[in-house]
């Protein structure tokens, strides 16, 4: 079974050569990791907008009022 | 007084990405809580705690447009201080660090404290300390004033050019509602920001918005700009304003020498290969 983005962005943010080889080939990267053909295409194509909209919501980012 | 009751309160920052950021002792906490109450606003970060501990909860559901954010972080402590009060060993992670920037964690330590159960919060890393390092400011280096924008136009600060200033939530600056939730209502509060600028710095000033990565295939947005442009700037509800300084200013030359010292002598101690004995 395919692993998912998930666990493949939470593992780049915390083992650094797994950055440094993702740095190096994201897709290659990407296939080796596990995930599916439909995830690593995201890669394949640079789609960054669309992964950062996936998982990013920077309209509730807002925590504080002081004024 | 010693808190008698079994409830508890810890409150956590799980870094600005999605992970590395995230301290061993917050990882701990959350591992350990029979409750993880969640304010990520990213779902891969919230998807790193929910591997940590199943039962979780997350505070975004609370966000609605139109909805003041006031009402939304009363809610916010509500739930976390009701989890408490029924019991229950309660974690609440927050992005960044827990105590920068978010209302609902110190109201909810506070409340929980003041019904006596135990209340915890443990530093994080924050969006300023991502800024530090991505832009290679150090805050000593000029002196730091750090405000959040819509308070500093609001209130009768007394800006320092000399220093560096970093200004906050740009994306809401000047929102008095407190009911939008994007970056779209801005431009008003960024004219008066822009205003206020000009009376300490020149037109063609160079200013930074910036914003930190969320997700490890990001890089930090590092927007260069004159203060002139300001006002039609791109900017998101992450965005920070940073104003590099114009400068270190003078030396006091009456405070040195209540020390017995001369300026001459504090340049030398600084360069000590040029004079050792600062003489």
């Amino acid at each position: 079974m395919a692993k998912s983005i998930e666990d493949f962005l939470v593992e780049l943010d915390s083992n650094s050569e797994l950055l440094k080889a993702y740095k190096q080939d994201p897709v290659a990267t990407a296939e080796k990791f596990g995930l599916s053909e439909e995830d690593v295409k995201l890669f394949k194509d640079k789609n960054w907008e669309e992964i950062e909209k996936r998982f990013t919501d920077k309209n509730k980012a807002p925590r504080v009022i002081h004024y | 007084m010693e808190s008698t009751a079994k409830g508890e309160l810890v409150i956590v920052g799980t870094g600005i990405s999605v992970s590395g950021q995230m301290t061993l002792a917050a990882k701990s906490h959350i591992e350990n809580a029979d409750i993880v109450f969640m304010g990520i606003m990213n779902k891969v970060g919230e998807h790193a705690v929910r591997k940590l501990n199943a039962n979780c909860i997350s505070l975004d559901d609370l966000y609605e447009e139109g909805k003041s954010r006031a009402l939304t972080y009363q809610q916010m402590t509500d739930r976390i201080v009701n989890a408490v009060v029924a019991g229950k060993k309660v974690c609440a992670a927050f992005y960044g660090h827990a105590g920068v920037f978010v209302t609902p964690s110190h109201d909810a330590i506070n409340k929980v404290r003041e019904l006596g159960f135990s209340a915890q919060m443990l530093p994080g890393v924050s969006a300023e300390d991502c800024l530090i390092a991505d832009l290679g400011i150090d805050p000593s280096k000029f002196g730091c004033q750090s405000y959040e924008a819509t308070q500093f136009l609001f209130r009768d600060y007394k800006l320092d050019p000399h220093m560096t200033q970093i200004i906050w939530q740009i994306g809401l600056v000047g929102e008095a509602s407190l009911s939008v939730l994007n970056a779209s209502h801005n431009k008003p509060g960024l004219a008066l920001l822009t205003e206020i600028l000009l009376e300490h710095y020149p037109n063609n000033h160079e200013l930074i918005i910036y914003e930190a990565p969320t997700l490890p295939i990001s890089e930090p947005v590092i927007q260069k700009i004159a203060l002139r442009d300001l006002t039609s700037a791109q900017t998101t509800l992450i965005s920070t304003l940073v104003i590099p300084s114009l400068g270190l200013p003078a030396y006091r030359e009456d405070r040195l020498a209540k020390l017995g010292l001369t300026e001459q002598q504090v340049v030398n101690y600084r360069n000590p290969t040029s004079n050792f004995e600062g003489n």
